[in-house]
């Protein structure tokens, strides 16, 4: 078993740690389906309002790539489809009947796996609606059904806080993760499965499964820092990546037939009374962690992690992808001299706070701590950068639109983890900056 | 009434649409020293770090005032050394203090005026890296700068040096170092560093030739072998303990060795400097001093910083 140390990057000392408690939610009335939050799609509506739908059944499809489809997480009626801005689909939400029918999909036995072609376990994947969990680098699009990858990174662990544990979710499913990684070398010759060496000790039962273990900070475990690390040619850059969760869900769709409407995730944070894992239903509405969120709060609501997650609200529904429900306080208060205050409560990266001395996690808000100013080029965001381009210059090449420039300092390895914009103490958006380059470069190179 | 609603009264004017919306860095950069904002984070990540540039900024103040505190010291010791009175604490604190003082006063004034007509015009934030730039700008300079000079200096620097290639963060040369290279090449009979410069007590008509010598670099010059500067320099009067620990006349801030030491770990190990920028000059200075080592050592290494 390799093991990949990846010595920068940056942990956060943040309280608010789900615990391996296995919480309880009641089933829900609806579930939704959030395409305002899977990246790179243009939805085409399939479904009207009133519409009746079971598991599995076609809401939409992406309008560049049709056969990228995206089904329905719950049997019932669309109860509403709710637009945003320029028409941009928000949400398609179902009202789930008590009785939910499903969709049969074929199924598929382990002999099965050996003999069909790969052609035909790619066209399954995509009726299954399940081909939007393959992601490709360097863009991290949805991966392209055209080419065999050169490999496909199975990473179990996150360390972005916070996210499900892989002892958690793959309990009693090691059988149906094999079936996955099985179906996984189908698509590619080469699946490499990563986790943290604690984890590795925690899946005796996968042991000979797991490939590499990886040690280091926040974003280690990514699957672009992976590749970055252990690549021997340009060509694994174009390696492919499927988070561990939903490993098991391409496999429960091939081998029992039926569309998956189960994940385990975590609801975590400093401002939320309990913490743990949770197994909800996909699309849950986050309504139903209300009850562990701290009352009487300005509380941000995310979905995923606190570096790479969205805003949302408890009206809103958890995402395809999404895995996490973090809850922080919003901090909109005015601290009196703040900027000389000794700060033993107040976590930083550089040594200029007392917080150095403090070892305990503390509670993280999302107040910017200062105001906005020009680079004054300290570097920060050189040491933590993961994958070593130096965000300093790139984001000004990239405001400068020398793009030859920003891609010879390695713009197409940023991993879009967010260190360089936390660290910033001029507190540029260089994250943002960076990821939306990386979306444009990449558009433009899939238009041609 | 608490003090913040004193700003929450006052800040439309200064924001779009109020009377004085052209003045909002000036206004931005008063409030914030009293209170932090209250701007969130509207995208990933959605946590930030504590430090900002204020803070960042701050701590070199911080670590600027020991200077600062020794400077004034040292200028009145010498004042009064040299003007045959005895070096008691306090007298040498006050004298300091009224010659070092005013120079400190004039270059923030100077400083913060073209700061906040540049912000204001070029619609950027008045950057606390300006309080720097004040603090070190007369920390370089010989005690006995005239006024109008510290004023002019420190116009070229922050003008010159930094606000035409668009304020902080943009430009390329220091601006206290500008400010001080300008008036060294514009002023040279009052900076040209060959004199001792020592602010005499006016007070009781002091022969100000008795103050006038030359400074240690420009005694080291003249030795033959560098086996020989520090003797040489001893004899002179400045031994390496007296260099060290900076009771000697020479530009304010400049003299003590100890101090610059102290600072320099201070910032480095709060991760405000950067070892291999400051002490790379200081390691190619004294590398350079000896050129057997420089040749042999500094150019193959060249290839590996």
């Amino acid at each position: 078993m390799n093991l990949i140390r990846v010595r920068k990057g940056y942990n956060l000392k943040i309280s608010g740690q789900p615990s391996q408690e296995m919480l309880t939610v009641n089933k829900p009335g609806k579930v939704a389906v959030v395409p305002e939050r899977i990246p790179f799609i243009k939805p085409r509506l399939k479904v009207g309002k009133g519409d009746t739908v079971k598991i599995g059944s076609l809401l939409f499809e992406d309008k560049r790539r049709p056969f990228l489809k995206f089904l329905s997480p719950g049997g019932g009626i669309v109860d509403a489809i709710d637009f945003g801005p320029r028409r941009v689909i928000q949400k398609i939400v179902i009202r789930l009947d008590t009785d939910e029918e499903s969709v049969d999909f074929e199924s598929l036995s382990e002999n099965d796996l050996d003999t069909i072609s790969r052609h035909e376990l790619v066209e399954k994947i995509l009726g299954g609606g399940l081909w939007s969990f393959l992601h490709g680098l360097p863009s991290r699009d949805i991966a392209s059904t055209d080419s065999e990858p050169p490999a496909i990174f199975v990473v179990l662990d996150d360390l972005e806080p916070f996210q499900p544990e892989p002892s958690v979710y793959l309990h009693d499913k090691d059988q149906l993760f094999v079936f996955g990684l099985k179906v996984l070398r189908r698509l590619s010759p080469r699946v490499e499965v990563f986790a943290r060496p604690e984890s590795v000790r925690r899946l005796k039962t996968l042991d000979g499964h797991i490939t590499g273990r990886v040690t280091g900070r926040y974003p280690a475990d990514d699957p672009g820092v992976l590749v970055y690390m252990t690549r021997q040619s340009s060509k694994e850059n174009r390696t492919w990546y499927i988070r561990g969760q939903d490993v098991l869900l391409i496999a429960h769709l091939l081998k029992h037939g039926k569309y998956p409407t189960d994940r385990t995730m975590v609801i975590g944070g400093s401002a939320a009374r309990r913490t743990g894992h949770i197994r909800v239903r996909l699309g849950m509405p986050l309504a139903a962690f209300q009850p562990f969120a701290e009352p009487g709060m300005d509380i941000r609501w995310i979905t995923g992690g606190v570096f790479q997650g969205y805003p949302t609200g408890p009206d809103s529904y958890a995402g395809l992808y999404e895995t996490a429900v973090t809850l922080i306080p919003e901090g909109r208060h005015r601290e009196f001299l703040s900027f000389v205050r000794p700060g033993f409560n107040k976590p930083s990266y550089s040594r200029t706070f007392l917080s150095w001395f403090n070892g305990s996690d503390q509670p993280f808000d999302c107040n910017i701590h200062g105001g906005v100013r020009a680079c004054i080029a300290c570097g920060n965001c050189v040491k933590v950068c993961p994958v070593d381009i130096l965000p300093q210059l790139t984001f000004k090449a990239v405001l400068a639109e020398a793009v030859e420039e920003y891609l010879a300092l390695g713009l197409m390895d940023c991993v879009e983890c967010g260190l360089c914009s936390y660290v910033c103490p001029a507190k540029i958006e260089l994250s943002s900056v960076l990821a939306d380059a990386r979306r444009q470069y990449h558009q433009e190179q899939s238009q041609t | 009434m608490k003090p913040i609603s004193i700003f929450d009264k006052i800040r439309p004017h200064f924001e779009k649409g109020g009377r004085f919306s052209r003045l909002y860095p000036f206004y931005e950069a008063i409030e914030t020293i009293f209170y932090g904002l209250d701007h969130v984070t509207g995208q990933g990540p959605h946590v930030r770090d504590n430090l900002d540039v204020k803070r960042f900024m701050t701590i070199v103040i911080v670590v600027l005032i020991p200077h600062l505190m020794f400077g004034i010291y040292n200028t009145g010791y010498h004042a009064r050394l040299s003007a045959g009175l005895p070096p008691d604490f306090l007298p040498v604190i006050t004298f300091g203090f009224w010659v070092v003082m005013p120079m400190v006063i004039v270059t923030y004034a100077v400083g913060f005026f073209w700061e906040a007509l540049f912000a204001v015009v070029r619609k950027h934030n008045i950057s606390e890296g300006l309080f720097v730039t004040c603090m070190l700008f007369p920390l370089t300079l010989p005690p006995t700068t005239p006024l109008w000079q510290v004023a002019i200096g420190i116009s070229f620097g922050v003008v010159i040096g930094k606000e035409v290639f668009g304020g902080t963060g943009r430009n390329f040369l220091n601006p206290a170092l500008t400010g001080r290279a300008f008036i060294f090449f514009a002023y040279p009979a009052q900076m040209s560093g060959d004199k001792v410069w020592i602010a005499v007590s006016q007070v009781k008509d002091a022969a100000v030739d008795a103050v006038s010598g030359a400074t240690p670099l420009a005694i080291a010059t003249l030795v033959e072998s560098p086996a020989q500067v520090e003797q040489v320099l001893a004899e002179s009067g400045y031994s390496f303990s007296k260099m060290f620990w900076g009771l000697y006349p020479g530009s304010i801030g400049s003299t003590s060795t100890f101090l610059c030491l102290v600072g320099s770990l201070v910032l480095i190990v709060a991760g405000i400097a950067s070892i291999a920028l400051s002490w790379g000059v200081f390691l190619a200075f004294w590398l350079q001093a000896d050129s057997s080592i420089f040749w042999l050592v500094s150019v193959p290494w060249l290839g590996w910083v």
